[in-house]
């Protein structure tokens, strides 16, 4: 009986050992971790791709909202780059000494539309002024949650511009990242949304109603940076690729501006 | 002592709201499948069990996206409510009433279940023979003997119903004042930049209410059994 349960013991202890030291023995990871905002989904995943193919170092990607992202790294996440929407979240990381000095880059850029789902859509113009309540109808505005989301906060500041964000803010409908709003207005949940250009690019079942004018909120231009302490050659070597001339093809092929 | 926010104070109603509003929702729909389930043998019946329970063993997330399939503006029952009674679950308070509903509905079958299990069909049986039809049956003596049952499952399911996130942020999103309960508040407050202070206070939020209907739910069940015995 003891003997048995001498034998149980040590079988489990030895199935425990070889877990931790499993983990213990796993190598140093070689692969490249990428924070990037949702709005970069599919870019980002295709530039990993071929990253991969031509160099074997291969990439894990997670997209978010730059705000849950920065968020994450601020907390200790192991990320090695992040890539944001905005300046905002990239300067309160580097407020925090969390990015890699000299590795802050601005390399693309994008635009901000009005958009509706597909087989409600009539193209509107956009005036100081412009009738909200009248598209809506009782319906909601779709977009990133202006609180935190870069999408939301250019959102806030176009509709600013053209006078109609106090009628706007009681009917939005706040999503978690940009992406998730375009959802919504792709389901048809929502009657309008404001997302990226380059958003609509990968959805059919949107239509854009207006492109709002460059002037009537900061410029969107996204922030690439390797994180502090975790800029490795190779890490260094992605964030390179991405600004490359080859790498700034990719981005133009899905909308994004290069300058 | 924290100061709340008017925005917190309005998280703490609406999820008291939305808590209550899922429990009246789920409770005659719990009744009645925790009765069949307990007394009845019929075609089916494991898997009618099974999916009931279906919603503790999937991610929220998942229960939220079937709802907006579902229910959702351009979903089959989603669009005949909304054309019927002009009554819209996405982005609205009943919507999130719904989802917690779901969520929370296996709890209280359990709890109802196991109390109309141990009832004595002896005394069922008896008031048969005493001439009672069955409505008259289960409504006088079924249901209050099931009343233990009941109050242990609404305590669970109102509580359970505080706290859930997932289905709510899938299916109803984050709207201040009809759809951001507490949890959702928090995690608003967590992305936030500078949020940290908002969050503490939300979660003080968050632990004081459970406490206190953790408390509650304890003199509830003393009551309950000084008044029937054992």
């Amino acid at each position: 009986m003891r003997g048995t349960a001498v034998l149980i013991v040590s079988m489990l202890g030895s199935v425990v050992l070889a877990a931790i030291g499993q983990a213990a023995e796993a190598p140093p990871p070689a692969r490249i971790t990428v924070f990037a905002a949702a709005s970069l989904t599919d870019a980002v995943t295709e530039l990993a791709a071929s990253y991969e193919r031509d160099t074997g170092h291969a990439a894990r990607l997670s997209f978010a909202s730059s705000s849950t992202l920065a968020r994450q790294i601020e907390n200790g996440a192991a990320a090695d780059l992040f890539l944001s929407a905005d300046e905002e979240w990239m300067a309160y990381l580097d407020a925090r000494k969390l990015v890699a000095a000299g590795s802050w880059t601005r390399p693309v850029g994008n635009r901000l539309v009005l958009i509706a789902p597909a087989d409600r859509a009539a193209p509107i113009e956009l005036r100081r002024g412009f009738d909200l309540p009248a598209l809506l109808g009782d319906g909601r505005l779709s977009t990133g949650d202006p609180a935190h989301v870069p999408a939301g906060r250019y959102a806030r500041q176009a509709l600013e511009h053209f006078g109609v964000w106090a009628a706007a803010e009681p009917r939005l409908a706040r999503a978690e990242n940009v992406r998730a709003a375009l959802t919504l207005v792709e389901r048809g949940e929502a009657p309008l949304g404001i997302v990226y250009a380059t958003d609509v690019r990968a959805s059919k079942s949107v239509r854009v109603l207006a492109e709002f004018p460059p002037e009537s909120h900061e410029p969107i231009r996204y922030s690439f940076a390797a994180l502090a302490g975790r800029d490795r050659g190779e890490v260094r070597d992605f964030l390179a690729f991405l600004s490359s001339p080859a790498g700034l093809e990719v981005f133009r092929r899905y909308g994004f501006e290069t300058p | 002592m924290p100061m709340f926010t008017p925005d917190e104070w309005q998280a703490l109603r609406l999820s008291l709201e939305v808590a209550a509003r899922s429990v009246l929702l789920s409770l005659p729909f719990a009744i009645a499948v925790a009765w069949l389930l307990a007394r009845r043998r019929f075609l089916g019946r494991t898997l009618l069990d099974a999916a009931i329970h279906l919603p503790l063993v999937l991610p929220p997330v998942v229960v939220g996206y079937f709802l907006l399939l579902i229910f959702g503006t351009r979903g089959a029952v989603g669009a005949w409510l909304n054309e019927q009674f002009g009554l819209r679950l996405v982005f609205t308070t009943a919507g999130a009433a719904l989802a917690t509903a779901v969520m929370s509905f296996p709890l209280v079958v359990r709890a109802i279940r196991l109390s109309i299990e141990n009832i004595d069909p002896g005394l069922e049986a008896a008031a048969r023979t005493l001439g009672a039809r069955a409505w008259d049956r289960f409504f006088s003596i079924t249901l209050p003997l099931t009343l233990p049952g009941i109050l242990a499952g609404v305590i669970v399911a109102f509580s359970a119903s505080l706290g859930e996130f997932g289905a709510v942020i899938t299916f109803v999103s984050n709207i201040p004042g009809e759809t951001r309960t507490l949890p959702l508040a928090l995690y608003t407050a967590i992305q936030t930049p500078d949020g940290d202070a908002a969050a503490v206070r939300i979660a003080a939020l968050s632990v004081s209410l459970g406490l206190a209907g953790l408390l509650l739910s304890e003199w509830l069940a003393r009551s309950v059994r000084r008044r029937f015995g054992s």
